[in-house]
């Protein structure tokens, strides 16, 4: 089980499954959603994430047409994505988790729009967009 | 000028100075607070800082004694961290940003609270709190 929660602690949620494909977001959006240098994200199954305290605090962002980003309306936690045309999945931003999730990002994704005051000097895998599929 | 907006375009900003003292934080507020694996911030004198338009969209957050963060309440873009014993300076999240604000972040500070799931593979100095602090 893994929990995590906003910056007041008012929204907590438990993940009973694996995260999955997490990577590194690059992207205007993305870099502007979470007011910083890129998002770190994995996919969750959505029956596999359950909130346990706070769900009426979600403040739900239509960002693009299907795509809804919650934060914490008190203290503005970036804290999931749902998507209107996958409904099976969640996109879990990796910084709200209290536990060690166990999965590390493995890739930079949209680093064309990456932010030009930071540089990737790792070696994952960096795609212009997304990966080819 | 550099400007800044959330991503909703509610939020706006201007900074007609320079902004200096960029750092990566690791603390768990930050991470908490952008989602994300560090936050980043760079200072501006308030002076030169002003909200251009949405100001009546911006939520403060009291997130420790004397210290707040705002964002955008339609967006949830995290835009300022506000500390009350320096009234004169703004620090801004560097992700809102739409121009480049020329300042490179010189130093990751909280590395000893930093995401085990995120690696720091720069060669910028690391301090595990604050620069100066055991």
């Amino acid at each position: 089980m893994l929990r995590g929660s906003c910056l007041c602690g008012g929204v907590r949620y438990e993940i009973s499954g694996p995260l999955v494909g997490a990577l590194n977001c690059h992207c205007s959006m993305c870099r502007k959603a979470h007011g910083a240098a890129f998002r770190s994200r994995a996919g969750v199954r959505a029956t596999d994430f359950r909130w346990t305290q706070g769900e009426k605090l979600v403040t739900w962002y239509e960002t693009s047409p299907g795509t809804h980003r919650g934060f914490c309306r008190v203290c503005g936690a970036k804290l999931l994505s749902r998507f209107d045309f996958e409904a099976k999945w969640y996109g879990l931003p990796l910084g709200t988790l209290d536990d060690d999730p166990g999965v590390k990002p493995g890739m930079h994704v949209f680093v064309d729009y990456k932010a030009p005051w930071f540089e990737i000097t790792d070696q994952l895998p960096q795609h212009p967009e997304w990966p080819p599929r | 000028m550099i400007r800044g907006s959330c991503l909703c375009g509610d939020v706006r900003l201007e900074i007609s100075g320079a902004v200096s003292g960029g750092s990566h934080c690791h603390c768990s507020m930050c991470r908490k607070a952008h989602g994300a694996a560090f936050g980043t911030y760079a200072l501006a004198n308030a002076a030169d800082f002003r909200i251009v338009s949405g100001a009546d969209r911006i939520t403060r957050h009291a997130s420790s004694p004397g210290v707040s963060r705002t964002f955008c309440s339609r967006c949830g873009s995290t835009l300022q961290w506000l500390i009350e014993t320096k009234p004169d300076i703004v620090e801004i999240a560097l992700g809102v940003l739409d121009d480049d604000p020329g300042v490179r972040p010189a130093r990751h500070i909280f590395v000893g609270s930093k995401a085990p799931w995120h690696e720091i593979t720069d060669d910028l100095p690391q301090h595990a709190t604050w620069p100066g602090k055991p």
